[in-house]
């Protein structure tokens, strides 16, 4: 890829982005390329996304290295960019007294819309998060998930290129984190809103995101497309699960199965089997399992995880 | 990605049609290509918003009932002088009733301090609180543009205060015939109004927001704002008129020194122009010159200013 078409695709890149907070370091000299899409920024309480947000909207100058979002320096083009951008922040405080409509207006028009239009497309954003019904209601008597999506509505009501989302999740329950996870995929695909989600949650964005970004501590852990930091399709693991005794079937399979040269790693009636090829694997396993009179009660794949990144950096 | 590209993209995406099966086509949202009104656009919606939030307006009635009784206690006085310059002949009432424009201060000065003590520390104190301020500075608003619409929005909303109950004055004057003599002089008590309001709006302002900006709890703001404006009336006329220190602690008098400024503006702030007994506050704040006076304002306006914008960088540095 040439470089103009690289620049054209990447949405914002950081270069040895650095934040620090007396002795504390939040960021830790990031370098960070994101692409159009839904990009997860995942860690752990303290890791540093909402540090990492902050910074690419130009809200707080970095320590040292640079930010480019949208092809704009935040720090000297904070105005312009945050024009772009659509932010909700995590803390689920919103004045209550509002009704949604004008809230969402309210802020549209700070993000420079007309009023006309900012008033128009105020409606049609929470008709678009699914509170159509309710826009005039007043914003003290709404669910915690209605005010996620309140938030949601005004991020996108300013029609941004780009929309930052702290744990939109936050607070919800397993349904309504389904559902707002659907609309952010939704919002993102069908209207071309590149939209990065900061969670601590690992299985909420390796189920809505494209790309990922991991912090750790402020340290970058992992970087890239999800199918490939996950390792889907290496297929290089079978797991055998909970095998049924009788006494000693587990070390017979396992045995068996080291003896052609499979590579095996017990825990408990768990068998991790790595080695060779998926579907050799696989039939070998079986093979195995039957030869030692055996019952199986669970047979996959195994993928590499979110969680195992992190535990692989930590170690 | 530009626009064009993004509504390409958009239509692109649009779920197909499926015969028989009912299915929404037009979600409503989509792209927008016209013009962004930029950080000057930005800055005219809080100080509309802040305004309307201040007057209760778009509120439930309780938050309307302060602000409105406010303006009402500054402009009943005036109501009630036209009326009896209507009621009763003009030349039996004007000289002993009738209150000349400076002198009116006098009768808002109650309403000023009530909306400063009880209205404006909500308008800075509510975005801390209910979380518009983050949602604020992630939008092309900057600290700085933000404080400077915040102030603009109170100083606004003051000016109903200070040159309401005054322009209804002229007016009401003018077409009772006892108005300004001529067209010129007219214009001049009319920039004279303006110009005074906007001082006094000004420094007290200022003063007001910086003691809300020193916490989130309104009411703590609130007692700070009244304990400011009355307080430092108490101990400053103590000190001068019973101990007998230097006038100029007068400049620590936020609603006196505030008042001479105005005083200055309509040309009375000589002790002969003033009246009142000798040794009086009155009297001796007559004594400053127009310069220290000036002076005073601008250091209240100056603190106040610095005092936000201090706390403003704290609580932004810290979140």
């Amino acid at each position: 890829m040439n470089d103009v078409a690289d620049a054209e695709t990447v949405l914002l890149s950081t270069a040895a982005l650095t934040q620090r907070f007396g002795s504390a370091v939040a960021l830790d000299a990031l370098d960070i390329q994101m692409r159009p899409g839904v990009t997860g920024l995942v860690g752990a309480n303290g890791a540093g996304k909402t540090t990492l947000l902050n910074a690419l909207l130009g809200l707080r100058p970095p320590t040292a290295g640079s930010a480019t979002v949208l092809g704009l320096d935040p720090r000297s083009q904070g105005a312009a960019l945050r024009a772009k951008v659509g932010f909700a922040p995590e803390r689920d405080v919103l004045p209550d007294e509002m009704r949604a409509v004008d809230f969402v207006r309210h802020l549209a028009q700070v993000r420079g819309l007309p009023r006309s239009e900012a008033r128009t497309r105020a409606s049609d954003s929470l008709w678009l998060v699914g509170l159509g019904e309710e826009r005039t209601r007043t914003l003290g008597t709404m669910s915690t998930g209605q005010r996620q999506r309140v938030k949601l509505a005004q991020a996108v009501a300013s029609d941004p290129q780009l929309v930052l989302l702290d744990e939109p999740t936050s607070g919800l329950d397993p349904t309504q984190r389904t559902e707002m996870l659907t609309l952010i995929g939704e919002i993102s695909n069908e209207h071309s809103v590149s939209v990065v989600l900061s969670s601590h949650l690992l299985e909420e964005v390796e189920r809505v995101c494209d790309h990922i970004v991991a912090l750790d501590a402020g340290r970058l852990v992992a970087h890239g497309p999800i199918d490939e930091l996950t390792g889907a399709g290496e297929g290089i693991t079978l797991e055998l699960v909970d095998i049924v005794e009788p006494a000693g079937t587990v070390d017979a399979v396992a045995s068996a199965l080291r003896g052609t040269g499979i590579e095996v790693e017990r825990t408990g009636t768990t068998l991790r089997l790595g080695g060779a090829e998926r579907d050799e694997l696989s039939d070998r396993a079986r093979d195995a399992v039957a030869d030692a009179g055996a019952r199986i009660r669970r047979l996959e794949a195994r993928q590499r995880t979110l969680a195992d990144l992190f535990e692989a950096s930590a170690t | 990605m530009n626009d064009a590209t993004r509504s390409a993209d958009a239509r692109e995406h649009a779920p197909e049609v499926d015969d028989g099966a009912a299915q929404i086509l037009d979600q409503r949202y989509r792209p927008y290509g016209g013009a962004r009104q930029g950080l000057a656009g930005a800055m005219c919606a809080v100080v509309g918003s802040s305004v309307r939030f201040t007057l209760g307006l778009g509120r439930p009635a309780r938050h309307k009932f302060l602000p409105w009784l406010a303006v009402v206690v500054a402009l009943v006085p005036a109501i009630v002088f036209v009326g009896m310059a209507t009621v009763i002949d003009i030349d039996l009432i004007s000289d002993q009733f009738l209150p000349d424009y400076h002198e009116y201060y006098l009768s808002i000065r109650i309403a000023l301090f009530f909306f400063c003590g009880i209205v404006v520390p909500e308008i800075l104190v509510a975005d801390r609180r209910n979380g518009m301020l983050p949602l604020y500075l992630s939008t092309p608003l900057r600290m700085w543009s933000y404080l400077v619409s915040k102030a603009a929005a109170v100083a606004l909303t003051l000016a109903v205060i200070t040159v309401g109950p005054l322009l209804f004055l002229l007016v009401a004057y003018t077409i009772e015939g006892s108005g300004p003599g001529g067209p010129i002089d007219w214009l001049i008590v009319l920039a004279r109004i303006l110009v005074a309001g906007a001082a006094i709006a000004g420094t007290v302002t200022a003063a007001s927001l910086a003691i809300s900006s020193l916490t989130d709890r309104r009411a703590f703001a609130v007692v700070g704002v009244i304990l400011l404006l009355l307080g430092t009336d108490l101990v400053t006329d103590a000190l001068v008129e019973i101990a007998e220190l230097d006038p100029r602690l007068y400049a620590f008098n936020l609603g006196d020194i505030a008042a001479a400024l105005k005083d200055r503006i309509f040309g009375v702030g000589t002790p002969s122009s003033l009246g009142g007994r000798d040794g009086s506050p009155t009297q001796r704040i007559g004594e400053l010159s127009t310069l220290f006076v000036v002076a005073a304002n601008l250091a209240w306006v100056g603190a106040g200013s610095a005092v936000v914008w201090w706390r403003y960088r704290r609580i932004v540095a810290s979140r």
